[in-house]
């Protein structure tokens, strides 16, 4: 859809480019927009973190960030422009990891959007991170399962204990 | 059928080509693929865990393929390990 903008960025040609975000996004019929910006932070978990890498599956990720973009209209219910994009590759501390803008009429459902599109990514599309340390060390971050059974298990789980997310991302 | 399986996340540590190849019967369900990649795992892989396995969805490129469901005529399939993308 031409409202719906989703991408995978190899951080090994360029950067994640937040104005082209707005650029996108950006519509005389629309007075909010909503970013999410996600950055490498330095520290982890007590642990003090050099860069990361991600891994994707291309076609599917591209294929959820379009569906994630399809349900972000069902919730607005009404025009919207979307743009979602996530880096792969390796990422010093700093660099974006993915950038979410959404716009609408007006704020509410541009806030309601953009946080429906980054929950989504971080919860369903596949996308790995491999976290490196300062001593030399690295490790994949625990994440959600897509698996129907352990999903199901996980967020009942996370019902009883009172975690939205029955974790820590 | 000659079934290969793509990999990512830590389980690339399973084999450094970035895929596995397993002979599966034709028209077999994601639940035995499972079961056949455990076995895998545990015979090739041992710094692998069962339970990853067992945590982790089968997909295609269009689609998440869920344990009932049979694996595609093309023979290629990822298995995707819990995400943690953003």
């Amino acid at each position: 859809m031409a409202d719906i903008y989703t991408a995978v960025v190899d951080i090994a040609h360029a950067p994640l480019d937040v104005s082209a975000a707005l650029d996108f996004v950006s519509d005389p019929r629309f007075g909010g927009i909503a970013t999410f910006i996600g950055r490498v932070r330095q520290h982890n978990l007590g642990r003090t973190v050099t860069g990361v890498s991600y891994d994707l599956f291309e076609p599917l990720a591209v294929r959820t960030f379009q569906a994630i973009g399809e349900r972000a209209r069902q919730e607005v219910g009404g025009p919207m422009k979307l743009y979602i994009a996530h880096a792969k590759g390796h990422l010093q501390i700093g660099d974006l990891a993915v950038v979410i803008a959404a716009a609408t009429p007006h704020r509410d459902e541009a806030f309601r959007a953009c946080r429906l599109a980054i929950e989504a990514v971080k919860h369903e599309a596949p996308i790995w991170k491999q976290e490196h340390y300062v001593d030399g060390d690295s490790a994949w971050s625990e994440g959600c399962s897509l698996c129907e059974e352990h999903r199901d298990a996980e967020l009942a789980a996370a019902k009883q204990g009172g975690n939205k997310h029955g974790h820590g991302h | 059928m000659m079934l290969r399986i793509t990999l990512f996340g830590a389980l690339r540590d399973a084999d450094a080509r970035g895929f596995i190849e397993l002979d599966v019967p034709d028209h077999s369900t994601v639940a035995q693929v499972r079961e056949a990649m455990q076995h895998y795992v545990r015979e090739h892989a041992l710094t692998i865990s069962p339970n990853l396995i067992q945590r982790s969805a089968f997909a295609s490129e269009e689609e998440i393929l869920h344990n009932h469901r049979q694996i595609p005529g093309n023979g290629v399939l990822a298995i995707l390990p819990p995400v943690s993308g953003g």
